[in-house]
């Protein structure tokens, strides 16, 4: 409870809740426990899930096969950026899961919200020609995707609040029913977003560049960081998930936090079917299958707790890695990819403990 | 560094160093070693399970050879990366069956621009980035299946009228694409034979079942089954026979694999009326395969096309004992 004696020292006589997105000043964290005052909190501490990532890298340069030059694969640079590609999609949708989860939530449609958007883009690419230019063409495509994501978003967030639903079953029932409207949209069919020289092609070779693609998951984690660390909704976000009546009686939006955590994630997901839909040339209402389970467990392993209030973007952004690397190291070592599921599993759970066991100290 | 991320690092490496070294080969030997990598999109469908085991089994017959297949499980962006991967590691052949052709044909191209020879196994991309591409003739399989059921129908009612349920494999492949327009070429020649109900399956024999079901409630009267491959068509008699109606109506599947659980058998069970040999594409490939791997001069076609046989009752035996390789 001194996190809200902290709030209320500084803001005494002030009863309205401060707007949601605004940058607020610290309060003077005298007595602020330590998970809650960003800047009394030493980094090693917020990144309880480094150490874990150092020791995989060591292991997979260790385990890496050897070119027939003698360099070392693993390290190659090809390689390690052919990582950051491939855990971009998840990444993205796991640095919004993250705050879902950290009001102690989670958000089970976000491979549905994938799928949908890359049939919105690919549909608006192909089957629609507005007066633009390519740019502006393009430009309208990804926005209508990621409109689509956000609107399921806010009306995941809106029935969280507002009816009184788990958030399991909420996104649940929003994960079958959006998968079955992006189906709907095509009957079933792929839309190719195909090579040549038109706008679907253009937008496909753009998008599918590493730099874009990588710079994408950078840049989303840095905003996102920023505003959980550094902003006063960001304060909110871990105060409803670490106790959410205190936080009821303390005043807070939490009504608006929510609404505002879940249109977020769906318009990551948007976000990162866009990515998907330039990376496999195609708008595929098949998409994104079972990849909540992959963010989450990025988000788990990176040391955010399922009970809400605690955790960290950078946090998620290390187990998102050491999930890329895992996959690559297992990959590189031609392990059949049956037993690289075995393995994923068995490093959550061990991830899992140790942090459960963290929290007991 | 706490006790318990110390026993976290610990049993990590411990389950890495497992998993990476039980898949590790032989000893190192001075004679050249080929590295041959094989990206395969789906195991779980008994079409690619027979063509792993048949490519295992004859490359096995090369010492020099070390194989090996990923399974991508359906998943485009699970074989993108699993492609990636093997470029890395630089095979001195990789062969590929490609899951869907939009998504997969820029990696292959990757592959190709990394000077590693590209076998592309019996489904088509969308631009030739491959060194060679074998595969069947899809189109006419259409046709003669689509023939077949003509001439059935025919015999069966004077002339030629039916109706016909069609079940599809997944849309995004050329060969789901040439085997329905090849049957289509030859059905537009008659009228009176409709296609009343046109399900996908994406080549799975439980979906299969249940798109049937559905059929099979919106249509009294059912002539013909004709699923693009044999697992689909035996999930469609199966919903039949749940319903009590599989005698009103004949099933035709494609792929026409031997073994016990194979379409051959299931002609001579009469569960189907009639199967199309799909050529596994693996015996061309690991010939050509090996040719590239050994002889520097060697220019493969740009495309090998092999051609089906048609299984019924009266010549199944007889394919069945050719098409069933000894385990």
């Amino acid at each position: 409870m001194k996190f809200f004696n902290a709030r209320m020292n500084a803001s005494q006589h002030n009863t309205e809740p401060p707007p949601l997105a605004t940058t607020g000043p610290n309060p003077a964290p005298s007595s602020c426990p330590k998970g809650t005052a960003a800047a009394a909190r030493p980094i090693w501490r917020r990144l309880q899930a480094l150490p874990a990532l150092a020791g995989i890298i060591l292991v997979a340069i260790l385990l890496s096969p050897h070119a027939s030059d003698g360099s070392n694969i693993f390290l190659e640079t090809g390689n390690l950026t052919d990582i950051l590609r491939q855990v971009s999609v998840i990444g993205i949708i796991a640095v919004a899961m993250t705050f879902v989860i950290l009001t102690a939530g989670i958000d089970l449609s976000v491979g549905s919200i994938l799928a949908l958007s890359t049939t919105v883009v690919a549909m608006a690419l192909t089957r629609w020609s507005p007066p633009v230019g390519d740019a502006g063409h393009i430009a309208l495509a990804i926005g209508a995707a990621l409109a689509a994501g956000a609107a399921v978003g806010a009306l995941n967030g809106v029935v969280v609040s507002g009816a009184n639903i788990q958030p399991f079953v909420v996104t649940l029932a929003t994960m079958i029913g959006v998968r079955g409207l992006a189906k709907r949209l095509t009957d079933n069919a792929n839309i190719d977003i195909g090579f040549g020289r038109d706008v679907a092609a253009v937008f496909a070779d753009f998008i599918n560049q590493k730099a874009v693609i990588i710079g994408s998951l950078l840049v989303m984690a840095a905003v996102f960081w920023l505003i959980l660390d550094r902003t006063v909704f960001g304060r909110y976000v871990r105060a409803v998930g670490d106790n959410e009546r205190a936080a009821r009686y303390t005043g807070l939006p939490i009504a608006r936090v929510k609404i505002w955590v879940y249109t977020l994630s769906g318009l990551l997901s948007a976000l990162a079917g866009v990515i998907y839909a330039a990376e496999n040339h195609q708008g595929n209402p098949n998409a994104g299958i079972a990849y909540e389970l992959d963010a989450i467990a990025a988000v788990v392993i990176g040391g955010t707790s399922l009970m809400g209030g605690k955790g960290s973007v950078s946090g998620t952004l290390v187990g998102t890695l050491i999930l890329g690397i895992l996959t690559n190291i297992l990959r590189l070592n031609n392990v059949d990819s049956n037993v690289e599921m075995m393995v994923k599993a068995v490093i959550i759970l061990v991830a899992v403990a140790v942090m459960a066991g963290r929290k007991a100290e | 560094m706490s006790k318990r991320a110390l026993k976290f690092l610990i049993v990590t490496q411990l389950g890495l160093l497992t998993a990476c070294h039980s898949s590790k080969s032989g000893p190192a030997n001075e004679a050249r070693q080929y590295f041959v990598a094989f990206s395969q999109c789906n195991n779980a469908e008994p079409y690619r399970a027979a063509q792993n085991a048949l490519m295992t089994k004859l490359w096995a017959q090369h010492t020099d050879v070390k194989f090996v297949i990923s399974d991508a499980g359906q998943d485009d962006n699970k074989q993108i990366a699993q492609i990636e991967t093997f470029i890395r590691e630089k095979p001195d052949l990789l062969i590929v069956a490609p899951n869907e052709r939009a998504p997969l044909t820029e990696v292959m191209g990757k592959a190709v621009q990394a000077g590693i020879p590209v076998i592309c196994l019996e489904r088509d991309i969308l631009e030739p980035n491959y060194t060679t591409y074998i595969a069947a003739d899809n189109r006419a399989i259409g046709r003669m299946a689509a023939q077949f059921i003509v001439d059935y129908l025919t015999k069966k009612y004077g002339r030629p009228q039916g109706n016909v349920v069609q079940i599809r494999g997944l849309l995004g492949v050329e060969g789901e694409i040439d085997r329905n327009d090849g049957a289509h070429e030859v059905f537009a020649r008659y009228p009176d034979i409709k296609i009343v109900h046109d399900a996908v399956a994406d080549w799975i024999q439980a979906k299969a079942k249940d798109r049937m079901v559905e059929a099979l409630r919106a249509n009294p009267h059912i002539d013909v089954v004709y699923a693009h491959n044999d697992p689909m068509a035996i999930g469609a008699y199966l919903a039949a026979r749940e319903l009590g109606r599989e005698h009103e109506m004949i099933f035709v599947g494609v792929d026409g694999l031997g073994g016990p659980n194979g379409g051959i058998k299931k002609v001579m069970d009469g569960v189907l009326a009639a199967t199309f040999v799909y050529p596994l594409c693996v015996d061309k490939a690991v010939e050509v395969g090996n040719q590239i791997l050994r002889d520097p001069n060697f220019k493969p076609d740009k495309i090998y096309t092999l051609h089906s046989t048609m299984i019924t009752p009266q010549n199944a035996a007889e394919a069945y004992k050719q098409f069933t390789f000894a385990e």
